[in-house]
């Protein structure tokens, strides 16, 4: 198994929203695509997968409805919200940024 | 944001159904996972294994998702509020020793700080109170003294201190014409004295320059009391004429409700609503005598001066008067006295030690609140290691334990604003009559806000060491044991002991104040006054110049007035005196020469009075030398003056007096410029507690007729009997003539003692509060560890231990609490003795006798409450503790 690497703060936030871009999804899904597309390096525990969510409801950011999944049950589905979806754009322009400067600092100190 | 307070809002109201949905969720998520980890070959048990594990603690994570609901906060409250309810039903002894004990000090501390806010912290009634002064002089023998009229001219034509700038004197004046004849507290003021105080008349206006003009000075402003109840609120009584002191005065202005008077010192009038009438001050006599001072300053300082600034300037313009005028304006300097101070200034010590000494209550109480939560907390020890075994964080504990005392102490609040508001009502009518502000006392707004925060504080005082402590359980050894047998750990123990001597030694702190108290009010009861206060009718009776114009009409009213009084049935003496005693009066002269004697810069003064015969034994002040006045000493006979004898000791040391003469001419010629003193009476002080008597001599009110005079009547029995016959005996000789004050002088005294007694009363009532508050924690404590050590004892007596040696030993740890506690104690006293030394009369702060007499209540009050669990230990049966074991 792929060594996993503990999420630094705040980008949390930045996976779901960027998870939901796609598409409304439950939280069991969010966490398995995020692991899956992060070829198993990234996970998200439970335990901070939930109240995520519930913070990212509050703000506005993202809104829930109850829908049926594929097995027929009742599962409770995340999907962007406009406000959201600026708030993913500046959150993924920052992140660049902030990668970019931390790796030139990296690279040229 | 309006997005964010919707989904709150929701979260809150519709609780449950969020609650369901995130379970639903959550089992969701749970199922999904185990799903995934059967496919990748696990068998269903070892699937739903690993599945827990990744999840962590469930509740952890419902607890963290309504944390970011945002509505985590008030849930919890609600939940831990439920919770603590259910908690203090479950132990309603406990419950209720620690709501009843923090309502009676809760209580007891809001009802003082109502008093404070009254009288300390409310806004004076007048526009920018902090601008208003008060100005008096001063000189080395008299530290306060009323202002001369033509100084004060000149203050006011000079300065550029004040904005405004007013005097004012008693002088109370006798309405008459419709109805009975009423004496009215009444005042002279100068133009713009309402203006200094930022006050308009509701009708009319105030007086002008021109009114202080002498002959122009017949007009009246009327207090609102006084235009409703004696003139139907008239709106055109504006212009009326009404007659008072038997000349028409013309109403100019009525002021409206709420003027309050702004204290005054010479013949004073208490702070409130206290006057009926002001008339204008006219500036009568000679502007370049300026000997006699009777009126009093008040000014409104510019908005950039201060008082020292002011004062400053009026002493520069005093020295410039002493230059034009001569020796009788040299010596003194001006004080410039912020209102406020002068007004709550000696009140205010009296307050802070009042609101000490609850503070100190409320402290014991928080301390024996404290100790009772420990000790429950350690017989709760299982129930909390449950719910950290559970995963709930300490924090979570913390909180749920504060919750419970917070609920506790707000419980205990609001009991307490109950018991304020009817201790409050009890307070006022304790309080002193001249007590500044009493009738701004109640239980108010800021007093509610008060008593909250108080509540808050204690709650969180008391209870956070105990939750601090009880969430530091180790669940493990929390579970094994079973809750009861659990033993306190040494920290707790030592912080209980702690809290225990803390106790003992802040109650014998408010003991002994109270002791001081007690002793002080006795000594001014039992203190011998000089005079006789049983059987003695007084009033007062106050002759308007327009009537009585000569010296001898007024002395024949009171020659007339006195001689049938003494012929009334019942009555043993009576006379007239120009004052009564322990009634502030404090009138002095000085400046007179003592034949035979060199002034060798010496200012002879003393108090002076003016008495009819039958005076002083109507009072019972003895005769030590002489004689008495008689109908004798009258106009055209030689001047006879009474002196007492501090007067006799200070001014004539070692001689006899009787014969001896003084005069207040500078250069007397014949022998009728001398006065002879003619006798010696006994002393009596100004006030009780004042430090010693006065120098006064007595002249013969036949000869210099003082009109405003006291009539003093001593009875064989009830004084009140002859009542109606003094008004009788008044109303015949003038039917026009008020009768005013009339009082038993037990009541003149009673009120001359009614500071210390309020005193007396509450930090006895403080004290009394505390000893129990502290004896209920030294048992607490002593009998917690007594059921701790229940086996230990049963062990010791199997081992062959005496009964007796059991009682010994509880004892003595209960003394080992309250020695150290009582030492403390003694010591905090003795450091804070300064504080009450002026509160204090007759007695050392370190009075040997009351440190004693505390210490002794002390320790036995800690031998009572520990003799109870001390019984119940030495009664341990060795088979019960083996059996148990």
């Amino acid at each position: 198994m792929t060594e996993r690497i503990e999420l630094p703060q705040g980008t949390l936030d930045l996976l779901i929203l960027r998870t939901l871009l796609t598409g409304a999804q439950h939280g069991w899904a969010i966490s398995e695509r995020v692991q899956q597309v992060s070829s198993e390096v990234l996970s998200i525990q439970q335990g901070s997968l939930y109240p995520a969510l519930h913070r990212l409801e509050r703000r506005g950011w993202i809104k829930a409805h109850w829908g049926t999944s594929d097995n027929n049950r009742r599962a409770k589905y995340y999907e962007l919200t406009r406000t959201g979806e600026k708030q993913l754009e500046q959150e993924t322009e920052a992140w660049r940024k902030l990668t970019v400067a931390v790796a030139q600092v990296l690279e040229g100190a | 944001m309006l997005e964010d307070l919707r989904y709150r809002t929701r979260a809150l109201f519709r609780h449950n159904e969020v609650e369901t949905e995130l379970d639903e969720e959550l089992r969701f998520h749970f199922d999904k996972q185990v799903e995934k980890y059967m496919r990748s070959g696990m068998t269903e048990e070892e699937a739903k294994r690993r599945t827990r594990i990744d999840f962590g603690g469930h509740e952890q994570v419902k607890e963290d998702c309504r944390e970011a609901r945002g509505t985590a906060f008030v849930e919890l409250t609600l939940q831990d509020t439920k919770y603590a309810f259910r908690q203090l039903l479950t132990n309603k002894t406990f419950s209720l020793v620690m709501i009843v004990t923090l309502a009676l000090s809760i209580g007891a501390n809001s009802a003082i700080f109502s008093v404070i806010n009254g009288v300390l912290l409310k806004r004076l009634p007048y526009s920018q109170p902090d601008r208003l002064v008060r100005i008096f002089l001063s000189s080395r023998e008299y530290p306060k003294f009323p202002l001369n009229p033509f100084d004060f001219l000149d203050f006011r034509a000079r300065n550029h201190s004040f904005s405004s700038i007013a005097a004012f004197t008693r002088g109370d004046v006798q309405l008459s014409g419709d109805g009975e004849p009423e004496r009215l507290n009444g005042f002279g003021i100068t133009s713009g004295y309402f203006r200094v105080l930022g006050l308009q008349p509701q009708l009319g206006r105030e007086f002008d320059f021109q009114a202080e003009i002498p002959g122009n000075g017949l007009q009246v402003i009327l207090s609102d009391r006084l235009w409703r109840s004696r003139f139907g609120a008239d709106p055109n009584i504006i212009g009326r004429k009404v007659t008072m002191n038997m000349q028409p005065f013309t109403v100019i202005g009525v002021m409206p409700a709420g003027t309050e008077h702004p204290g005054n010192e010479y013949h004073a009038v208490a702070y409130g609503e206290s006057v009926d009438v002001w008339w204008p001050f006219s500036f009568a006599g000679n502007p370049n005598q300026r000997g006699s001072h009777f009126i009093e300053g008040i000014g409104r300082l510019k908005d950039d001066v201060s008082h020292e600034r002011a004062r400053a300037e009026l002493n520069a313009i005093m020295n410039q008067i002493a230059r034009e005028h001569g020796s009788e304006n040299s010596g003194w300097t001006v004080l410039v006295v912020p209102l406020y101070t002068e007004l709550v200034g000696t009140s205010r010590q009296l307050l802070l030690v009042l609101l000490g000494s609850v503070g100190i209550v409320l402290l014991i109480a928080c301390a024996n609140a404290a100790n009772l939560l420990m000790v429950r907390a350690s017989t709760r020890q299982r129930e909390i290691a449950v719910r950290l075994a559970m995963g709930a964080p300490r924090s979570r504990v913390v909180r749920q334990l504060l919750t419970e005392s917070l609920l506790i102490s707000f419980t205990g609040g609001a009991l307490g604003l109950a018991l304020a508001y009817g201790g409050v009502r009890a307070l006022v009518s304790l309080l002193p009559a001249d007590f500044p502000r009493a009738h701004d006392i109640h239980v108010s707004g800021p007093v509610l806000a008060f008593t909250l925060l108080v509540s808050f504080i204690t709650g969180i005082l008391f209870g956070l060491a105990p939750a601090l402590q009880a969430s530091r359980t180790d669940p493990k050894e929390g579970l094994q044991k079973s809750g009861r047998t659990s033993t306190a750990s040494r920290n707790q123990g030592r912080l209980r002991n702690a809290l225990v001597i803390a106790e003992v030694s802040l109650a014998s702190v408010l003991l002994i104040g109270a002791g001081l108290m007690l002793r002080t009010f006795l000594n001014l009861i039992h203190l011998n006054p000089g005079f006789q206060q049983d059987h003695l009718l007084t009033a007062s009776l106050s002759l308007p110049h327009a009537q009585y114009k000569t010296n001898e009409q007024t002395a024949q009213f009171f020659q007339r007035l006195t001689s049938s009084l003494n012929a009334l049935p019942g009555v043993e003496s009576a006379g007239a005196g120009s004052d009564l005693p322990w009634t502030g009066y404090d009138e002095n002269a000085g400046g007179f020469t003592i034949e035979g004697k060199k002034q060798a810069n010496q200012e002879y003064h003393a108090r002076y009075h003016m008495a009819t015969p039958g005076y002083f034994s109507a009072m019972g002040i003895p005769l030590l030398e002489g004689r008495f006045f008689t109908e004798a000493d009258k106009k055209d006979a030689p001047q006879a003056l009474i002196i007492n004898h501090t007067m006799a000791e200070q001014y004539w040391p070692h001689e006899d007096v009787i014969g001896k003469r003084m005069t207040f001419q500078d250069v007397p010629k014949k022998d009728s410029d001398w006065m002879t003193i003619v006798g010696v009476v006994g002393d009596v002080k100004d006030q009780p507690n004042s430090p010693g008597a006065e120098p006064a001599f007595w002249w013969s009110e036949f000869q210099v007729a003082q009109s405003d005079m006291s009539i003093a009547i001593r009875t064989h029995s009830d004084p009140r009997q002859v009542i109606d016959g003094l008004r009788d005996a008044v109303h015949r000789l003038d039917p026009e003539l008020a009768v005013a004050d009339i009082k038993l002088m037990d009541s003149v005294v009673d009120t001359s003692v009614s500071t210390p007694r309020f005193t007396f009363v509450l930090v006895g009532l403080f004290a009394a509060l505390a000893i129990l508050l502290a004896a209920i924690g030294a048992y607490g404590v002593i009998a917690y560890t007594v059921s701790q050590r229940t086996s230990e004892f049963g062990l010791r007596v199997a081992l062959g231990a005496q009964r007796s040696d059991l009682l010994r030993m509880v004892l003595f740890q209960s003394a080992k609490l309250a020695v150290p506690g009582t030492i403390l104690g003694l010591l905090l006293a003795l450091s804070l003795g300064r504080v009450m030394q002026n509160l204090i009369y007759g007695v050392n702060a370190a009075d040997p006798a009351i440190l004693f007499s505390v210490v002794l209540l002390v320790l036995t009050v800690a031998l009572i409450a520990s003799y109870v669990p001390a019984r119940r230990a030495s009664r341990s049966d060795p088979m019960v503790t083996l059996r148990a074991e």
